[in-house]
C-alpha cells in the first residue's frame, strides 16, 4: 500500500441516476499525484459520467469528493476550472462559429479587458503564443473553429485545457480523433504535466495506449468499478476479461449456436456511401435472420441505420427492399411496407414524452384503426392495451404519460409501436441502450420470437456481448467501412472481435 | 396536478361573471347584454378554434387580425358586385393565405412566429390599399344575413366539424403528435409538412368566416378591421388553458372557454366604464398571468 498522502483526488460512494437509469452506483475512486490513470470499460459503463462529475459538468446525487484533502464539489465546468481541474471532452468541446482565440479564452476574456473593452489584439497574440508553446504552429488563431479539421479542433481544446495549468486533467476518448502526429503531441504534453506533479485521468478504447502510458488502470462496468490495478500487474488479455466481465450476462441470449436464416432477401444494400461518413457498404439481410452491426460509436453504423429507414438519402449506391410491393422512396413508404425503425435517441426520435401510451402506440397504425375516416377512442384504447400487454409494459394505465415511465418501459412502448403495426423488417439502433436487465431479457426473447415468425431483424449495437449472443451474422464496422463479417458459431468471443473495431 | 389546471379557466369565468354582475348590479346578465356578448364572442370563438389547430402543432399565428382585415376588404369589394359571392370569396381568400403560410412554414421551414409577424404587416398594408384608408360599405341587402339563427348555425357547424377533425381523425392525431414531439412523429410516419399546411389552411378558412360575420355586423370593411384580433385570440386561448407548446394536452374546449372569458371580461369592463386604454392593460396582465399559471416550468430548463 502506498502512503495516503499520495492520493490527490478521491471519490467515495458516488451515485448518479438519470431518469430511470443508474449511471453510477456507489463508485469509489482515487487519483494519485503525478500519475496517468487509465479508465477503461465498455460503452455505457459509466466512464464519461464519472469524469463529467469530476469536471463539474454533471452533479452527483450522493457521495463525496475531496481534492488535496479538502471537500471538492464543483458546481459547473467554470467552477472546476477555478479549482484547476480541466477536461477534454469526448464530444465536441468547442464552439463552431467562434474564432480559435475566442474559444481558447472562453470565459477568461476578463484577463484581456481594460474596463468594458476587450483587447482583441493582445488576446490573439497570446493565443498564438499559447499554441506555439504546445508545439502547435499550423493553426491560424483568427479562423473560425469550424474551418479547422477535427484534429486541429481537438488540439485547440487541448491547449485550452492546459492553459489553466491544471493539476487534474481529464482526457475523454480524444485520441480517436487524432492522427499519429496529434497523438504524439498529446502524449508529450501529458508526460510533461505528469512530471510537474499533475494527475491525469485518461479514457480510451485503445488498450495499447493504456499499457504504454498509464501508471494505474481502473476498469468500469455497468456503473461500477470492477477493479483498480497497477499497469505492471496485468496483461492485455486479463484486462479484456475484466472489461467484459464474462460471468455476468448469460442465460437470456439465444441458446442455439448455429447460423440460420431463409433464402429470401428482405433488404439489399449495394455499395452505399454517405458523404465522408460511410464508404462502400454492401450486405444483404434475409427473412428469419438477426443481423448485427457492431463498432465504436462513431464508426458510422448509426448513420447507416437512418439511411436504411430512408430518413436520409445515400450519396452513393442503393438500398433496396425486394419484398416491398411498391418502391420505398422515403420513410413513410417504408412504414407502409411494414419496415420499422427503432432510433438510438429514444426520448427525441422514438417516443413522444408528453403524450400517453395510447397515442404513442397507435401513431404508426392510425390508418389501420380508421373506419369511414373516423378513429374512435375506444378502438385506440383496446389497440394500445393489447399492445402494452404483449410486452407487459409496466404502467398505471395506458393513459399514463410516457414521460413518467422508466427507461425500459419507454423502450417497450417504442417496440410495441412497431409490433402492432405488424412490422416485418426491423431496424433497431441500440435496442437495449440504458435499460435494465429484465427489460433486456424481454426484448431478447421477443427478437427470438420474431426470428421464428420469419421477420428480418437488423440490430445496430455498441454492446458486443449482445451482438454475439443474438445475431446469426455480425458485421463489424470501422471508420465508415465494413471490416469483416462473422458467422454465428461456438467460439465467437469479444476478444476476437474487438481488434477489428479499434 | 393536471386536473387542477384544467379547472382554472372555468373558475376564472365564474369569478368574472360574479364580479361584473355585482359591479354592474346585474346588467351583465340582462338579455340585451347577453345577446351582445354572444355577438362579440362568436367571432372570437371561431378565430380561436382556427388557431387551436396551429397552436396544437406548437406553432403560432400572429397574422389573424390582418388576415381578417384583408378578407373583409376583399369581401366588401366583391359584395358591391355580387352579395351572394361574398361568403365564398372570403373563405377562399382566407384558406389561400393560410395555404401560403403553411407552405412557407412547413416546406421552407420559416419559424411560424416570424412568418406570421411579417404577414401581419404585409396583409395590413394590402388592406389599407384596398380600402384606400377609408371604409368599404356592403349593400343594404346583406344586412338581413346578420341574424342570430344564422350565426348559431355557423358556430355549430364550425364547432362540430372541428371536434370531428380534432378528436376523431388521423389529421387531428397527427397534429397533436407533431406538437408532442416533431421528430418522433416524423419517424413514426406522420407527414409533418403536409399536416402543418392543412392546419394553417383551416385557420385561414375560419378567419375568413370571422371576417364575413364581422363585416355583416359592422356593415363595412375598413383599414382597421380586425386590428389586434390576433392578440385577443392568443390571450383567449392561453386563458382557456391551451399550452403554448402544443401537443397532446391541446383541447378544443380551451378555445370555447377562453373566448367566453375574454368576451365577458371585455364586456364587463365596458359596462363598468373603464377607459379603453386601461382595458388593454388589464387584458395584457391577464395574458401574462395565464401564461405564468399554465406554463409547466418544471419541464423546461431554458426559456428563450
Amino acid at each position: 500500500m502506498n502512503k495516503s498522502d499520495d492520493t490527490f483526488l478521491t471519490l467515495s460512494h458516488v451515485r448518479k441516476t438519470f431518469i430511470g437509469t443508474c449511471a453510477l452506483a456507489d463508485v469509489n475512486f482515487s487519483l494519485r499525484r503525478g500519475e496517468i490513470h487509465g479508465l477503461v470499460g465498455e460503452n455505457g459503463s459509466g466512464k464519461s459520467t464519472l469524469v463529467s462529475i469530476v469536471a463539474g459538468i454533471l452533479q452527483m446525487d450522493e457521495g463525496c469528493m475531496t481534492k488535496n484533502g479538502e471537500p471538492y464539489v464543483p458546481k459547473s465546468l467554470i467552477d472546476a476550472n477555478d479549482n484547476k481541474v480541466s477536461i477534454i471532452v469526448q464530444e465536441k468541446g468547442t464552439i463552431d462559429e467562434l474564432s480559435v482565440t475566442a474559444n481558447l479564452f472562453l470565459g477568461k476574456e476578463s484577463y484581456f479587458s481594460k474596463g468594458p473593452r476587450i483587447d482583441h489584439k493582445r488576446m490573439q497574440h497570446e493565443a498564438t503564443k499559447v499554441l506555439a508553446a504546445h508545439g502547435i504552429s499550423n493553426i491560424d488563431v483568427t479562423k473560425k473553429i469550424k474551418e479547422l479539421s477535427i484534429e486541429d479542433q481537438k488540439l485547440v481544446e487541448l491547449a485550452k485545457a492546459l492553459y489553466i495549468e491544471p493539476d487534474v486533467l481529464i482526457v475523454d476518448e480524444t485520441t480517436t480523433a487524432l492522427s499519429q502526429n496529434g497523438r504524439d503531441l498529446l502524449f508529450a504534453e501529458l508526460m510533461q504535466l505528469k512530471k510537474k506533479g499533475s494527475s491525469i485521468i485518461f479514457i480510451t478504447h485503445d488498450l495499447n495506449e493504456v499499457f504504454d502510458y498509464c501508471d494505474r488502470i481502473t476498469v468500469m462496468k455497468d456503473g461500477l468499478i470492477v477493479e483498480t490495478v497497477h499497469t505492471s500487474d496485468i496483461d492485455e488479455n486479463l484486462l479484456k476479461e475484466k472489461m467484459v466481465g464474462r460471468e455476468i450476462h448469460h442465460g437470456f441470449y439465444r441458446k442455439d449456436k448455429t447460423m440460420t436464416f431463409n433464402n429470401e432477401v428482405a433488404l439489399k444494400v449495394h455499395s452505399v456511401g454517405y458523404t465522408s461518413r460511410l464508404q462502400n457498404i454492401s450486405f444483404e439481410l434475409h427473412t428469419g435472420e438477426i443481423l448485427g452491426i457492431g463498432g465504436l460509436t462513431d464508426c458510422g453504423m448509426h448513420e447507416l441505420g437512418k439511411l436504411l429507414f430512408k430518413l436520409e438519402k445515400p450519396t452513393r449506391g442503393e438500398i433496396e427492399y425486394p419484398l416491398a410491393k411498391r418502391q420505398v422512396r422515403n420513410h413513410r413508404d417504408a412504414i407502409h411496407e411494414k419496415i420499422g425503425y427503432l432510433p438510438k435517441n429514444r426520448d427525441q426520435e422514438s417516443i413522444m414524452l408528453y403524450s400517453n401510451v395510447i397515442d404513442n402506440i397507435c401513431l404508426p397504425s392510425l390508418k389501420m384503426l380508421e373506419k369511414y375516416s373516423f378513429i374512435f377512442p375506444k378502438k385506440e384504447y383496446a389497440f394500445a392495451t393489447e399492445g402494452a400487454s404483449r410486452l407487459k409494459v409496466k404502467m398505471s394505465s395506458v393513459q399514463q404519460l410516457c414521460l413518467n415511465l422508466s427507461g425500459g418501459n419507454k423502450q417497450k412502448v417504442a417496440v410495441v409501436k412497431w409490433l402492432m403495426n405488424r412490422t416485418r423488417i426491423f431496424i433497431m439502433d441500440c435496442p437495449t441502450r440504458g435499460i435494465d436487465i429484465s427489460v433486456k431479457a424481454a426484448i431478447y426473447a421477443l427478437l427470438e420470437d420474431l426470428k421464428k415468425q420469419g421477420c428480418a431483424i437488423l440490430i445496430i449495437s455498441e454492446e458486443l456481448q449482445e451482438l454475439i449472443g443474438m445475431c446469426d451474422r455480425l458485421i463489424i464496422m470501422k471508420n465508415g467501412q465494413i471490416k469483416t463479417t462473422l458467422e454465428r458459431n461456438e467460439d465467437l468471443s469479444e476478444e476476437k472481435i474487438i481488434h477489428y473495431m479499434v | 396536478m393536471g386536473n387542477k389546471k384544467n379547472v382554472i379557466p372555468y373558475i376564472g369565468l365564474i369569478v368574472i361573471v360574479i364580479l361584473f354582475s355585482a359591479l354592474t348590479r346585474g346588467r351583465l346578465l340582462s338579455v340585451a347584454n347577453l345577446k351582445l356578448i354572444f355577438n362579440q364572442t362568436i367571432v372570437l370563438m371561431i378565430g380561436c378554434i382556427g388557431v387551436t389547430f396551429i397552436m396544437t402543432l406548437g406553432s403560432l399565428d400572429l397574422s389573424q387580425g390582418s388576415l381578417m382585415g384583408f378578407c373583409a376588404a376583399v369581401g366588401a369589394t366583391v359584395a358591391a358586385y355580387s352579395p351572394n359571392a361574398t361568403f365564398f370569396t372570403v373563405i377562399i381568400v382566407g384558406a389561400a393565405i393560410g395555404c401560403i403560410h403553411g407552405l412557407l412554414h412547413g416546406y421552407l421551414k420559416i419559424p411560424s412566429f416570424i412568418l406570421t409577424l411579417c404577414s401581419l404587416f404585409i396583409l395590413r398594408g394590402f388592406t389599407v390599399v384596398i380600402t384606400k384608408s377609408g371604409s368599404l360599405p356592403i349593400p343594404f341587402s346583406m344586412y338581413s344575413y346578420d341574424s342570430f339563427s344564422l350565426k348559431i348555425v355557423v358556430l355549430l357547424i364550425v364547432f362540430m366539424v372541428s371536434v370531428y377533425l380534432f378528436n376523431y381523425t388521423r389529421f387531428g392525431k397527427d397534429l397533436k403528435a407533431i406538437g408532442s414531439g416533431e421528430r418522433a412523429a416524423d419517424y413514426s410516419g406522420v407527414p409533418v409538412k403536409r399536416m402543418k399546411m392543412f392546419a394553417f389552411i383551416i385557420a385561414g378558412l375560419l378567419c375568413g368566416v370571422c371576417s364575413y360575420l364581422n363585416v355583416l355586423r359592422t356593415g363595412a370593411a375598413d383599414s382597421k378591421t380586425g386590428l389586434l384580433f390576433e392578440i385577443d385570440i392568443l390571450t383567449a386561448l392561453v386563458v382557456g388553458g391551451l399550452p403554448l407548446t402544443g401537443g397532446a394536452k391541446s383541447k378544443l374546449r380551451c378555445a370555447i372557454i377562453g373566448a367566453l372569458v375574454l368576451t365577458v371580461l371585455t364586456n364587463g369592463m365596458v359596462l363598468v366604464g373603464l377607459k379603453t386604454e386601461l382595458q388593454q392593460a388589464v387584458k395584457g396582465i391577464i395574458f401574462l398571468l395565464s401564461v405564468y399559471l399554465s406554463f409547466e416550468k418544471d419541464n423546461v430548463l431554458y426559456v428563450k
